[in-house]
């Protein structure tokens, strides 16, 4: 394991854009190497969807200090496009509709941008692949005519971000409570097509972000991270989702990492 | 009342009696008669202020100017195709199949064609001068009379005296077109005034889809277009009417138009208004006979200082009837876009269906978008909604497509034509949605400068 890491997070911190206070994470340090499985756990609030955002590039985060790097690159002085094209994908925990514009219509234009300069999409080859992809997440087809998540039921919203996910096969895929909203059949669909992904690309890494231990009987991590109050409170492996299952998030209650830079923890 | 001396009012050089009996000269009396009546109703109807509800955002003291207008003398065109100017043969190769065609250059019918088979059945498609020699009962009967007589207004009156160009559509008794028929207009002439006229008869459970393009480069100086539109569906009836208005910059297009559904009728309507300076359209439908259907459909996309006004209304004359009418539209620059509609639901018009939608994108702090939507129900076994909204593009929608891939401009031209899709999903007329799609992204591509 001494391929250098596709995602280095150093001591992260980010707050709210337009807000002075609202600092959420308050110094996260993370590192994936190509082909890992990370997980991150953690209580409600702690900054789980937080972290992803700051990751894809939302406009409503603005980090303040630290650094991302991924696969070499300063990750936070890129665009949302240009980090998705870098090979970051975020399967969002609240996908949002676009009514009008069919997943079709939609994802082709997503393949077309990773296309080469100057080169078009072959159609049919773009149908064929869509189709296999639905058929391997056991999506009916006629799904692909129907508008981005308007009007989806919450495991079908899950569904269309892997299967976004399977058609744009990134580095790294944040996976943001996929398993929320999903009943135990479908995760298990899901989980199926995540370690297909896998499979196909063995260095394609996947972070995690879940509060139950459930996902990780299906798609099994190499590392368990628990976050707490905007920071990584502690980090291992399997173990550590297990313990977390029977203890809960009791133990990290009131504890705060090691305050070593200027902000404050809250009280 | 108005003073006989003073000259009244929008009396130009140009439009005036002296021009009325210049266009009636060849005419047959009752047509005569007819814009006569007309250009006296004008000449004692006042130019509509921002006083009147109805005008409030379109002051026609600035926005128009009738004094310098001269009427469109516009030289008879060639007929040869091939001479045609390049946007207008482009307009025309985008339409798919086709029932029969009209090129219309300056009010001139350069080319009218209608397939063999349906000219056999009695379908009648070509010009409305033309018409009035050769099926001068039926114009007699329906042109500027009940649809969109001189009294509906100012610009009515002044249409119905001085038209020179129109369209005549006629299809029998159970004759149905499997294809639109495709009116495609083409103005050059700047500081013209044009006044056109389209009448429609559906008989008895035909059907018939009727497209009209108008375009034309932009205009050194302010080019005014009046179209009066008259659509009449009898019993059983489909109609399906569109407008599609790609004028240049310097014009100001002004169309009244009235739908008149007969019992068991439908009769749709779709206005595109993505050109011209000014747009001003006037729509009533009006459900006339019981289970008459109306799906009223708009689309504007406004950049610049394009100014928009819709002005719609939905008659329930008869019970049982149906309307739903959807108008959205996109702004950008400072474009402006009004939109005030009324629904009216007469005594006795129970189990009326109504709804009433206008929906506006902003996206430029500049551009506004005001939304008037208004009821009149005076019977109580019904069912009426009205909704507007404006708002700005979804920027979660927006990071969502670009965390795709899709970069700013893509993801943006993405939730604008899924938010404009809507309403050409309902009407899918093929070549219409694609042309329609294409000058949107058009528009799009400037947006990003
Ligand atoms: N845009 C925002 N404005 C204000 N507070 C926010 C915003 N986004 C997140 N927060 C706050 O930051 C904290 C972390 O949120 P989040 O990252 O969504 O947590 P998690 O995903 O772990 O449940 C919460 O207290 C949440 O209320
Ligand atoms: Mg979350």
């Amino acid at each position: 394991m001494s391929a250098a890491p596709i995602l280095k997070i150093a001591g992260l911190q980010a707050k709210v854009a337009d807000e002075v206070e609202l600092g959420i994470l308050k110094g996260v340090d993370l590192e994936i190497k190509p082909g890992e499985i990370h997980a991150i756990m953690g209580p409600n609030g702690s900054g789980k969807s937080t972290l992803a955002k700051v990751l894809a590039g939302h406009p409503g985060y603005e980090p303040t200090d630290g650094s991302v790097t991924f696969a070499g690159e300063d990750l936070l002085e890129m665009e949302p496009d240009e980090r998705s094209l870098a090979g970051i994908f975020l399967a969002f925990q609240y996908p949002v509709d676009i009514p009008g514009v069919s997943i079709a219509n939609f994802l082709r234009t997503a393949v077309q941008a990773r296309q080469p300069e100057g080169e078009d999409l072959d159609i049919f080859e773009f149908s064929d692949h869509l189709t296999e992809r639905m058929e391997m997440l056991e999506m009916d087809v006629s799904f692909a005519e129907r508008h981005v998540n308007d009007g989806f039921s919450g495991g079908e919203k899950k569904r269309n971000e892997i299967l976004q996910m399977a058609m744009l096969k990134p580095r790294l895929a944040v996976m943001d409570e996929t398993d929320s909203g999903l009943d135990i059949d479908a995760l298990q669909i899901v989980a199926k097509g995540v370690n297909k992904l896998t499979e196909e690309d063995p260095e394609m890494s996947i972070l995690l972000i879940t509060h139950y231990q459930r996902l990780l009987n299906f798609i099994k991590p190499d590392f368990v991270h628990v976050m707490v109050n905007g920071r990584i409170a502690r980090s291992g492996g399997p173990e550590v989702a297990i313990a977390l299952e029977e203890e809960g998030y009791k133990t990290y209650e009131g504890q705060e990492a090691p305050s070593t830079n200027g902000s404050a923890p809250a009280a | 009342m108005a003073q006989a001396t003073l000259a009244p009012e929008g009396v130009t050089q140009a439009l005036s009696a002296e021009a009325v009996e210049r266009i009636s000269a060849d005419e047959p009396t009752w047509l005569q008669e007819r814009r006569r009546h007309a250009w006296s109703v004008y000449e004692t109807t006042p130019m509509p202020t921002t006083k009147l509800e109805e005008w409030r955002y379109t002051d026609l003291k600035k926005k128009l100017d009738l004094a310098p207008l001269r009427l469109s003398e516009g030289t008879a065109a060639p007929d040869d195709p091939a001479q045609w100017p390049e946007r207008l043969r482009e307009a025309m190769d985008e339409d798919r199949e086709a029932s029969g065609h009209i090129v219309v250059i300056d009010g001139h019918v350069v080319h009218a064609d209608i397939s063999a088979d349906l000219a056999k059945q009695g379908v009648v498609l070509g010009s409305l001068q033309d018409a009035v020699e050769q099926h001068a009962a039926l114009v007699e009967e329906h042109l500027a009379t009940e649809a969109v007589p001189a009294e509906e207004g100012k610009f009515a009156a002044l249409n119905a005296a001085l038209w020179t160009d129109g369209v005549l559509l006629y299809v029998p008794k159970g004759v149905q077109l499997e294809a639109p028929v495709r009116i495609t207009r083409w103005l050059t002439e700047s500081g013209a005034a044009y006044l056109s006229r389209v009448l429609i008869v559906a008989e008895q459970h035909s059907q018939v889809s009727y497209v009209d393009e108008v375009l034309s480069d932009d205009f050194e100086s302010q080019t005014f277009t009046s179209t009066a539109v008259e659509v009449i569906a009898k019993d059983g009836a489909q109609v399906q009417y569109v407008a599609v208005q790609r004028l240049g910059k310097g014009a100001f297009y002004q169309s009244v138009q009235r739908t008149l559904a007969g019992r068991d009728a439908t009769l749709d309507t779709l206005n595109v208004a993505l050109g011209a300076s000014v747009t001003r359209v006037d729509l009533n439908a009006r459900l006339l006979g019981p289970g008459a259907n109306s799906d009223m459909l708009g689309l504007y996309f406004g950049d610049g200082s394009q100014h928009f006004d819709f002005n719609t209304s939905q008659d329930h004359i008869k019970p049982n009837t149906a309307s739903d009418l959807l108008y959205k539209g996109a702004l950008d620059g400072s474009s402006r876009a009004v939109f005030r509609g009324i629904i009216r639901v007469y005594p006795g018009a129970q189990k009326t269906d109504a709804y009433q939608t206008n929906r506006n994108l902003l996206l430029s702090p500049h551009a506004r978008a005001d939304s008037l939507p208004n009821l009149e129900i005076e019977a109580d076994d019904v069912k009426c909604s009205h909704g507007a909204t404006v708002g700005e593009l979804d920027s979660e929608a927006k990071f969502y497509l670009m965390s795709r891939g899709l970069n700013r401009t893509q993801a943006e031209r993405l939730v604008v034509m899924g938010f404009l899709g809507e309403v050409l999903a309902k009407l899918p007329l093929g070549g219409v949605v694609e042309k329609v799609s294409r000058v949107i992204e058009q528009k799009l591509a400037q947006h990003e400068g």
